[in-house]
């Protein structure tokens, strides 16, 4: 077949480490001796870990990040491709089970640096200022131990940083605009915009979105190949591999990757003192640090509490409520898939393209608290495959018939919050890893009202997809996005860290990631953690002296540092509108 | 089961028809209805990281070490039914079972394991294993030995989740978890290869050079428009609800 695009390529030439078509990685890399106590140890580098290392640097202090997963050269360990990305995923065992197990895996967490947000869809909504008060809103789920207010700042700090494409004019939760123009849109994002247009709702076109729509520094623009899932090898969706891990390593940050956090040993003054880790080989170690902070998500930061019990805290660390694993939440994630007449080819852009928050919020008429968004989703081959498996039984020449529609078809996501239980938790199975750790068994079930609101949002999208001029709409029930297991709140006796995201057990142990959410809201949690990622850092960064050395408490607001920002990243802001607020 | 009974092996049964004429559809190096379009013919244009990973699954098929003999060909026909290829010629048909054999022989998995689930190596096992004895109890033979409509029966009654036989196996098998298990790992390989990418008009890598056309499903310049052909399953298929009218039984 002709080209038009001039000669075909060669392999790239070896060289420096590549991050993205643009970026390179500036090595050496500073190292600490494990004679060394450093200040600060972050267990995971991934969308918390990243932005927490890189603040912690920047101001000065010595950090180690340990990463179980490799330190990604783009270039070269990633590829265009489906059956290829696996090893981006959290694979390795776990146990799932309840009345409605979660499938793990690809779904959510990720394994090396960068963790979850290699492989995110990039949808970076905030969460509405509700979410932070859902218990005194609807008498149901937590409040938080902190307000919408208090993470406004650093929401418009990280949709510079990252930064967030979207339209001008955001009108749900806080309504805001993007720094970022929106992207173009392609045929799922289309198909949303026609549903919900004919249905009078309202819709977002083209974000909100980390991914550029323009060349930032050392970032190229989205080339709309629609392989974000698999890691963007362009270095246009945000990760923090390609955002905040650079300035890092610049500051005299050491990332240390392909070492498996064991356990937290704690001295005899009950204050931590280190990690035990192993190495590739298998080998352990152990890195001595004043303060650590457990950045492995959901599922392995209450592994590694609850693998670190020892005498005085034998159901494991940070666990006297025992709240460690509890109260685990994943959003409900049905995939609505409608068939078009015409051609829709959606594996074209972003996945996540367009989406509506109209019905996010409590509405008194409906028989359950809370909402739901309706986002695009735009599965490869492969997975529609498996969606047509689940949603429509399809196997042999039905199978082969479905695929060979597979451009006629779109596909919607719905994301529903669901409430936090109590019995909604991780513990620890039996079976071990190759590191001969016990695994995590996660358990999951709906109660009475996260059914109510599967089954009404279900529904919506499934109008909304037929709206849009589908002849055959079809559905999956799914989740995605875990949080929790490790929540914040005022009172030691039923949640695992405060406000600023330090245990109530232990003064120099603190937690940051999407573990220490009470509640998730139906918006994308990535946004979120880097947000109080942020916020930890100027909080620990106010606090290192007394950290270090008492068990002193402050409660005290930190500065907003906003020169800790990666460079090239400040501007005056991203677009507020509180001045046009209807009275 | 006189109609099944009545079926003959003869191979022309498991082709897909035109629907016009009813008679079977001549295997093609290309099924589906992107004629002329190839993911392949545009390789030079993809990173090489991606050509290599894709490359090699086209032209290094691994040995079978996981299954035993007897399971690789049990499983072999099963993947025959879960993803028929009749309607493609034997150049072109794509190979399931080796690569779901590394995956289980690498211990590759999906990162986790339902807590009613044996693991995946020992689920894949104990399925063949039912498979097989569903065929003996229900009629006195090998799943191998039956004509290919009471194997696609006994796999449907699998699909539907309610095996009529081999309850001491599925006691310890959940019959639904099984059935996704297989169809995923068929799936898998089937839709990983670059041939199916051509049949489904899907446009494979696209790093750096990307798209261009975004809306309305407009075909790249190096792709094709679709030109549709109907047709129908074969009628010793079950598995195909909206264009068969066979399989009755």
């Amino acid at each position: 077949m002709k080209s038009p695009f001039g000669r075909a390529l060669a392999s790239a030439p070896e060289g420096p480490h590549r991050l993205g078509s643009m970026q390179r990685l500036r090595v050496p890399m500073r190292q600490y001796s494990e004679k060394e106590t450093v200040d600060f140890l972050v267990v995971g580098v991934g969308s918390a870990g990243g932005v927490l290392i890189q603040r912690l640097a920047r101001a000065g202090f010595r950090v180690v990040g340990l990463e179980a997963g490799p330190f990604w050269d783009t270039e070269r360990d990633w590829v265009s491709d489906e059956a290829g990305s696996h090893q981006l995923y959290w694979e390795d065992l776990r146990i799932t089970g309840g009345a409605n197990p979660l499938s793990l895996g690809a779904n959510n967490s990720g394994k090396g640096v960068g963790g979850g947000s290699v492989h995110w869809a990039g949808f970076a909504p905030r969460f509405h200022p509700s979410d932070f008060r859902v218990y005194s809103e609807d008498g149901v789920g937590a409040d938080w131990a902190i307000t919408y207010q208090d993470l406004k700042p650093y929401y418009e700090l990280l949709e510079l940083e990252m930064p967030v494409s979207g339209p001008a004019w955001f009108p749900w939760g806080d309504p805001h605009g993007y720094p970022f123009g929106p992207h173009p849109m392609g045929g799922v994002g289309n198909a949303l915009i026609r549903g919900c247009t004919n249905l009078g709702i309202g819709v977002s076109a083209g974000g909100p979105v980390a991914i550029l729509s323009g060349s930032r520094g050392d970032r190229p623009h989205c080339i709309y190949r629609g392989f974000c899932l698999q890691g963007c090898k362009v270095g246009a969706k945000a990760s923090t591999l390609v955002t905040h891990v650079p300035d890092a390593m610049q500051n005299g940050a050491e990332i240390r990757d392909r070492s498996m956090a064991a356990r937290i040993e704690l001295g005899k003054d009950q204050r931590v003192t280190g990690v035990a880790y192993y190495d590739a080989e298998g080998q352990e170690h152990f890195q001595k640090a004043k303060a650590v902070i457990v950045a492995g998500y959901a599922i392995e930061t209450p592994r590694l509490l609850l693998n670190s019990a020892c005498p005085g805290h034998e159901n494991g660390l940070a666990n006297s409520s025992d709240t460690v694993g509890r109260y685990l939440m994943a959003q409900a994630g049905n995939v609505i898939l409608g068939r078009f007449e015409e051609l829709v080819r959606m594996y074209k852009a972003p996945p996540a393209h367009a989406m509506t928050e109209e019905f996010y919020e409590t509405d008194r008429r409906r028989d359950f608290a809370r909402g739901f968004a309706i986002q695009t989703v735009s599965p490869l081959p492969i997975s529609f495959a498996k969606h047509m498996m689940a949603a429509k039984g399809a196997w042999g020449w039905g199978m082969r018939r479905v695929m060979m529609d597979y451009n006629h078809w779109a596909a919607f996501g719905l994301l529903g919050e669901i409430l936090p239980w109590a019995e909604n938790r991780v513990t620890l199975a039996a079976e071990k890893d190759q590191f001969g750790l016990p695994v995590a068994k996660v358990t999951f079930s709906l109660h009475e009202n996260d059914k109510r609101l599967v089954e009404f949002g279900k529904n919506k999208v499934m109008e909304v997809m037929r709206a849009a001029g589908a002849q055959e709409v079809v559905q999956e029930q799914r989740y995605a996005h875990l949080v929790g297991g490790a929540r914040m709140g005022h009172d030691p006796r039923s949640s695992v860290v405060d406000g600023f995201g330090r245990t109530h057990d232990i003064a120099n142990l603190f937690v940051c990631d999407g573990s220490i959410l009470p509640t998730q809201g139906s918006a994308n949690p990535g946004l979120t953690i880097q947000a109080l990622a942020a916020r930890t850092a100027d909080y620990l960064i106010s606090e290192a002296a007394v950290i270090f050395k008492s068990n002193r408490r402050h409660l005290d607001r930190p500065p907003i540092r906003r020169h800790l920002s990666p460079p090239g990243t400040h501007g005056r802001g991203v677009p507020r509108f509180g001045h046009l607020r209807a009275t | 089961m006189n109609s099944m009974d009545s079926m003959e092996s003869n191979g022309t049964e498991r082709r897909p028809l035109e629907s016009a004429t009813g008679k079977p559809l001549q295997p093609m190096a290309q099924p589906g209805y992107y004629q002329g379009y190839s993911t392949l013919a545009q390789q030079g244009y993809w990173d090489a990281a991606t050509r290599a990973v894709v490359l090699e699954r086209l032209q290094s098929v691994p040995p079978i070490r996981f299954f035993t003999r007897e399971e690789a060909r049990l499983l072999e026909t099963v993947c025959e039914h879960i993803l028929p290829q009749d309607d493609r010629d034997f150049a072109h048909r794509i190979r399931i079972v080796p690569f779901i054999d590394r995956r289980l022989q690498e211990n590759r998995i999906d990162g986790y394991r339902f807590e009613d689930m044996p693991s995946d190596d020992e689920a894949h096992r104990l399925g063949l294993k039912a498979i097989n004895s569903m065929a003996r109890e229900l009629f006195g033979r090998d799943f191998l030995e039956l004509s290919w409509l009471r194997q696609e029966w006994i796999l449907r009654q699998i699909h539907d989740g309610k095996p009529e036989a081999a309850q001491t196996i599925w006691k310890h098998l959940p019959v639904h978890r099984y059935w996704a298990l297989l169809v995923q790992d068929c799936v898998e390989v089937y839709y990983a290869h670059p041939w199916s990418w051509d049949e489904i008009g899907y446009g494979g890598p696209a790093y750096p050079r990307a798209y261009m056309r975004l809306e309305r499903g407009e075909p790249e310049p190096w792709e094709v428009k679709e030109t549709r052909y109907d047709w129908k399953a074969p009628s010793a298929a079950l598995s195909d609800p909206s264009g068969s009218e066979g399989g009755t039984h």
